[in-house]
């Protein structure tokens, strides 16, 4: 079943993301950029990700704040795949072990 | 029609690049299965029905804001509150899809809109890792579009998918954050982030970042942290510029 709020705010969401996606493409298609705004586009997507992992880092858990502590150390080395399992692996028995 | 043909020209074979990004693309879809189906438990828990969940994942497909909707959803949903929170988790997009840009001069604007739908986070840096190497290699165009488009299905389908298996799921999945699957989450990130990583310098604005978004995570309800973490970073970037 689909409720029409719910509807409305999904179109929404949508419409909204799109624009985002298609944005930056349009403004930016047939010009050049100058040294701050390089500077700003290229901290962006960094800026956005920690931004949103940020709570991880402030968890009241002591196995959480542990178990991101050695993903932080598997992501500088490891690739993709590995990182996640140790990073899952790492939080499930920490959170086991020391809850 | 010249342009195209030179596309298609350029690419060794298109059945091998679209694979080709299919298969860079495997260890992130590993990652984002256990956040997918987190999300569509999440979900259910809020009071959606499986297909709502599957309609806000298949036409929004963003996954952090779909992660704040479901953290903010209320019955009925505040709906000013979660479109305001989706554009700022999402505005990123805008500086994405402006550093992609230059690359996708050369196509038609009929195939990039298409394209740009599926552009997120991850098959946005595959698709530019490779055209900076594709370029650095002398190869024109840069951008291989199907190589692009292999990775963005491929994360496209995962996602709606594993989302809408979570739904289904949820009830019988219960806290999965007992077994550290979140831990997904941040371990892609940081992966993403290294591979962005371009010396000590470069990486102060994220800094700032992470500090102002969880002062604010701690101190302010609701999910104004990322917005409040990602402008002060950029914020910072800006200044730094002017500095170096």
């Amino acid at each position: 079943m689909i409720d029409m709020a719910t509807l409305l705010t999904i179109v929404l969401m949508a419409s909204v993301t799109y624009l985002t996606r298609t944005g930056g493409y349009v403004v930016l298609r047939n010009r050049t950029l100058g040294a701050r705004a390089t500077a700003v586009m290229e901290a962006a997507p960094g800026c956005v990700l920690i931004s949103v992992i940020a709570p991880a880092f402030v968890s009241k858990s002591p196995a959480d704040i542990l178990a991101l502590a050695v993903t932080l150390v598997a992501a500088m080395r490891l690739s993709m795949l590995p990182t996640v399992l140790i990073g899952v692996a790492s939080a499930g028995v920490l959170r086991h072990f020391i809850g | 029609m010249s342009i195209s043909q030179t596309v298609e020209a350029a690419g060794d074979g298109s059945g091998s690049e679209f694979r080709r990004g299919v298969t860079s693309c495997a260890p992130v879809l590993f990652g984002t299965i256990p956040y997918a189906l987190v999300l569509g438990a999440q979900a259910t828990q809020k009071g959606l029905s499986t297909v709502e969940l599957s309609m806000m994942t298949g036409l929004n497909f963003a996954g952090g804001s779909e992660f704040a909707a479901i953290q903010l959803w209320t019955s009925p949903p505040h709906i000013v509150l979660i479109v305001a929170i989706t554009f700022l988790v999402n505005s990123r997009h805008l500086l994405m899809g402006a550093a992609l840009a230059p690359f996708l001069r050369h196509l038609p604007k009929r195939k990039v809109f298409p394209a740009l739908f599926f552009m997120c986070d991850e098959s946005w840096a595959l698709g530019l890792a490779d055209a900076k190497q594709r370029a650095a290699a002398g190869i024109t165009p840069a951008f291989s579009p199907r190589y692009y488009m292999g990775a963005a299905l491929a994360m496209y389908l995962t996602w709606v998918a594993f989302t809408t298996l979570g739904a289904l799921l949820g009830p019988m999945l219960g806290h999965v954050e007992t077994y550290g699957f979140d831990m997904a989450f941040p371990a892609v990130f940081l992966v993403l982030m290294r591979g962005m990583w371009t010396g000590m310098a470069a990486a102060r604005p994220w800094l700032v970042s992470l500090v102002v978004a969880a002062l604010v995570y701690l101190f302010v309800p609701g999910a104004w942290y990322v917005a409040a973490g990602a402008v002060s970073g950029l914020v910072a970037a800006w200044l730094m510029a002017g500095d170096a």
